[in-house]
C-alpha cells in the first residue's frame, strides 16, 4: 500500500507528535495531517496541522477535505490537565469520539481507524484473573467515570464497525505509560516525596514503555486488524518492588482512609490527585495478555514491565540531590 | 487389619528408589539470645569509642556469624527492591523463608503424615484436586509443603485460593508470595499451560463454609470446571483426601449480619472466634493425614472432550468419589483427631 495519507487527532500531546515525526519519515506514509487545540510539541516540518477541537462540529467538514484513508484517534484523556474539569475531560472523550466518527462516517476515503483507547475498560478487581485477555470487557461493572467513558467509546467503536465493515476498525487498549519524557499519572505518583499505598496490599501491575507504545501504534497502523488488541509490557510488576526500586518511602493507609487521605493531599497541594481509577489500580492491580499485539500485530514491546519501570527509574535518578537507599547500601 | 493410629506400620513409606531420607536434624536452636547481646555490646562499645553509629553498626555487624550476616545482607537488598517476584507474584525467595515456619505447622502442629506423594509428577502440568475446610487455605499449604518435603523431586505448587482472601489486607499478597493465585479459570488453564503444578479445591465457598458436623462429607463439585480445564490442557488430575484441616476451625455457627458487615461470603463462629479475637484465628492443633492418590490421565480424551457435559460430570464424580473413600479411609486410620 504506496502513498498512505494519515490523520492524527491529539497531536499536541507527547505520544502524537512523536507518532506524526515517525510517519513524517516513513517512505510508506505520503501526508500526515494533526489535529488539535493545542500546536505539537515541536514543529513539525512536513505535518498539515489542523487547529480544530474534536466537541466543534467543524470536524465533520475538515476530515472529508483531508482526504485520508487512516485515522488515528489518540485524544482520550486519561488524566485531567491543569484546569480540566471532569465534565471536560468527558466531553472530550465521548463527544469528542462521536464527532470524529461522524466525520468518518462522511469521508469516503477512510478505510482503516485506530483508536488509542485505555485497558481500563477491564477495571481493577480483587477477583480479576490475573491476565485479561480481550474478550474479558465486561467481566466486571464499569465502577469509575473514566470506565465508562471507554465503555461507552468502545460501544460506538463497535457499533461503527458493523456498520461499515469495509473500514477496519481497530481498538489499542493500552496499559498507563511510563518512561523518559512522559507525564503520566504514574510518574506523578513515583515523583512524590512519600508515596501514598493502600495498607496490607501488593498489587500486581503493568505498564507500557512510551516507546513501545509508540512503536505498537505504528505497527497497528502498517498492520490494521479488526477489534481489540491489548498494548503492554509483558509480564508484571508488584507495587512494592517498584516502590523500592524508586528508592522511594511509602505511607500505607488503612483503606477505609485512604479516599480521605487522598483528598487531603490533594488540598494541602501535597499531590494534584489520585483519580478513582489509579486508586483502585493501587489496591488491587491489573495486567492484561498480549498475545494478541506480539503474535497477529507482530509487534513484541523491548520492554518487559520490570525494565519499563527500571529505566524510567534510570533517567530519573540524575535529578536527585538525596542518595537513595539503593545508592547507599550499594545495589546496582 | 485394624490400625491403631501411632502405629508404626502406617507410617509413609518411601520407594526403594528414593534417595535415602535424612534423619530430622536436631531442633534448631531458639532466638539466639547470646548473639543479640553480644551484637548489642559491640554497637554499643563502637559508638563509647567515638565513632559515628553508622560506622558502629557497620563493624558489630563484622562481628555477627556468618549465616546472621547473609540474613541482613538478602533484608537489605530485598529493601532495595533486588527481588523477583514472578507474573502471578510468586516469590520463592520468601516462599523458601517462610518454610520453617510451615515446616513447625507440619510437623509440630499438626504432626501431618502423608500417603502417596509420589503421585504427584515431577515435572508438567498436573491439577491436584483436594477436599477443603476454612477461608485461610492451611489445607492447600500444607499440601506444597507436603511435596516440598517429602517428594524426591520437590516442586512448588500453586494453588486456587477463593477470591474474597484477595480482599483482605496483608493476606492477599502473603498468599501470592507464596504460590496463591485468585481462584478463576482463566488463572488454572494459564498456569497449567505454562507446565505448574496446581492445587484445586472444587468445593469452594461450599466447602470452606462446611459446619463442624458436616466435616469430612463433600459438597458438590461446582459444575466441573476443574475437568473441564484438566482435559483442555491435558493435565492428569491427582486426587487428594486431607483430614485433619476440618477440624482446625469447627465452625458451629454462623453470623449473616457480621457476614455483610465484613463482605465476607460467610462469617465463622468456632469455639474461639470471634470470642477470644484476633487468638481465635489460631488454627487447632488436629492430627493430620494427606494422601495423594493415583493420578487419572486426561490425554486419552482430547481436547475436544471438553465440550461434553457428560464425561465432565463423570469425571468429576469419580474424582469426588475417589477423595470421599480416601477421606473414610484415613479418618480410621488416623483415629481420633486430638489425642
Amino acid at each position: 500500500m504506496a502513498g498512505r495519507r494519515v490523520l492524527i487527532t491529539g497531536v499536541g500531546s507527547y505520544l502524537g507528535t512523536e507518532l506524526a515525526r515517525r510517519l513524517e519519515r516513513d517512505p510508506e506514509i505520503e501526508y500526515v495531517a494533526g489535529l488539535d487545540t493545542r500546536p505539537p510539541r515541536v514543529k513539525l516540518e512536513q505535518t498539515d496541522f489542523l487547529e480544530a477541537d474534536l466537541r466543534n462540529p467543524v470536524i465533520t467538514k475538515l476530515l472529508p477535505q483531508a482526504e485520508v484513508d487512516t485515522v488515528v484517534h489518540n485524544q482520550i484523556v486519561r488524566r485531567p490537565g491543569p484546569g480540566m474539569s471532569p465534565q471536560a475531560m468527558h466531553d472530550i472523550n465521548v463527544i469528542g469520539s462521536l464527532q470524529l466518527l461522524g466525520a468518518c462516517e462522511r469521508s469516503p476515503t477512510v478505510r482503516t481507524i485506530v483508536i488509542r483507547g485505555s485497558a481500563g475498560i477491564y477495571g481493577s478487581e480483587p477477583q480479576a484473573p490475573q491476565f485479561f485477555t480481550e474478550e474479558m470487557a465486561r467481566l466486571y461493572p464499569l465502577r469509575t467515570r473514566f470506565q465508562r467513558d471507554v465503555g461507552e467509546i468502545e460501544n460506538y467503536f463497535e457499533t461503527y464497525s458493523r456498520r461499515h465493515p469495509q473500514v477496519t476498525c481497530m481498538m489499542l487498549r493500552y496499559q498507563p505509560a511510563i518512561g523518559p519524557g512522559t507525564d503520566s499519572q504514574v510518574t506523578r505518583y513515583l515523583g512524590l516525596p512519600v508515596v501514598p499505598t493502600y495498607l496490607g496490599f501488593d498489587p500486581r501491575l503493568q505498564f507500557i514503555h512510551v516507546s513501545d507504545g509508540l512503536d505498537a501504534l505504528v505497527a497497528s497502523i502498517k498492520n490494521p486488524l479488526r477489534g481489540a488488541v491489548n498494548v503492554a509490557a509483558p509480564g508484571t510488576i508488584g507495587l512494592t518492588k517498584m516502590i523500592r526500586l524508586a528508592g522511594k518511602a511509602s505511607l500505607p493507609i488503612p483503606s477505609p482512609f485512604f479516599p480521605a487521605a487522598a483528598t487531603l493531599g490533594r488540598r494541602v497541594g501535597a499531590f494534584s490527585s489520585l483519580s478513582p481509577d489509579f486508586r483502585r489500580l493501587l489496591r488491587y492491580g491489573r495486567a492484561v495478555d498480549t498475545t494478541r499485539l506480539v503474535e497477529e500485530v507482530g509487534f513484541r514491546p523491548r520492554y518487559d514491565a520490570v525494565a519499563a519501570v527500571e529505566d524510567y527509574i534510570r533517567t530519573q535518578s540524575g535529578k536527585r540531590i538525596v542518595p537513595t537507599f539503593r545508592d547507599l547500601v550499594g545495589v546496582s | 487389619m485394624s490400625v491403631r493410629p501411632g502405629d508404626p506400620s502406617v507410617r509413609r513409606v518411601p520407594p526403594s528408589w528414593a534417595p535415602p531420607r535424612t534423619p530430622p536434624t536436631p531442633d534448631a536452636a531458639p532466638f539466639p539470645l547470646g548473639t543479640a547481646l553480644a551484637f548489642l555490646r559491640r554497637v554499643r562499645s563502637g559508638v563509647e569509642s567515638g565513632s559515628d553509629p553508622a560506622a558502629a553498626l557497620a563493624a558489630a555487624v563484622g562481628g555477627l556469624p556468618a549465616d546472621a550476616q547473609a540474613g541482613i545482607d538478602r533484608a537489605v537488598h530485598r529493601l532495595a527492591g533486588d527481588y523477583t517476584e514472578d507474573d502471578w507474584g510468586f516469590d520463592e525467595e520468601f516462599a523458601e523463608a517462610v518454610f520453617p515456619l510451615l515446616e513447625f505447622m507440619y510437623e509440630r502442629w499438626w504432626r501431618v503424615q502423608v500417603d502417596g506423594v509420589v503421585h504427584v509428577p515431577s515435572h508438567g502440568p498436573a491439577l491436584m484436586v483436594a477436599n477443603h475446610a476454612g477461608i485461610v487455605p492451611w489445607d492447600g499449604i500444607m499440601m506444597g509443603t507436603a511435596v516440598l518435603k517429602e517428594h524426591p523431586l520437590p516442586r512448588y505448587p500453586r494453588f486456587l485460593v477463593l477470591n474474597w482472601a484477595f480482599n483482605l489486607p496483608y493476606v492477599s499478597f502473603m498468599l501470592r508470595k507464596v504460590g496463591g493465585v485468585v481462584a478463576s479459570p482463566y488463572n488454572a488453564m494459564r498456569l497449567l499451560e505454562q507446565g505448574e503444578l496446581v492445587g484445586v479445591f472444587p468445593e469452594g465457598v461450599k466447602g470452606a463454609g462446611k459446619d463442624f458436623k458436616d466435616r469430612y462429607r463433600l459438597q458438590r463439585f461446582g459444575r466441573g470446571g476443574f475437568v473441564e480445564i484438566a482435559l483442555r490442557t491435558r493435565a492428569p488430575i491427582v486426587p487428594v483426601a486431607v483430614v485433619g484441616s476440618e477440624e482446625i476451625h469447627p465452625k458451629i455457627g454462623e453470623s449473616a449480619l457480621l457476614a455483610r458487615a465484613t463482605g465476607a461470603p460467610y462469617f465463622p463462629i468456632t469455639p474461639t472466634f470471634p470470642l477470644l479475637g484476633p487468638l481465635g484465628l489460631v488454627p487447632l492443633p488436629s492430627r493430620w493425614r494427606i494422601e495423594f492418590c493415583e493420578p487419572i490421565p486426561t490425554e486419552e480424551y482430547g481436547p475436544e472432550a471438553a465440550e461434553d457435559r457428560g464425561l465432565l460430570f463423570e469425571l468429576s464424580e469419580r474424582v469426588r468419589d475417589v477423595i470421599q473413600d480416601k477421606l473414610y479411609e484415613n479418618l480410621v486410620k488416623r483415629g481420633r483427631a486430638f489425642a
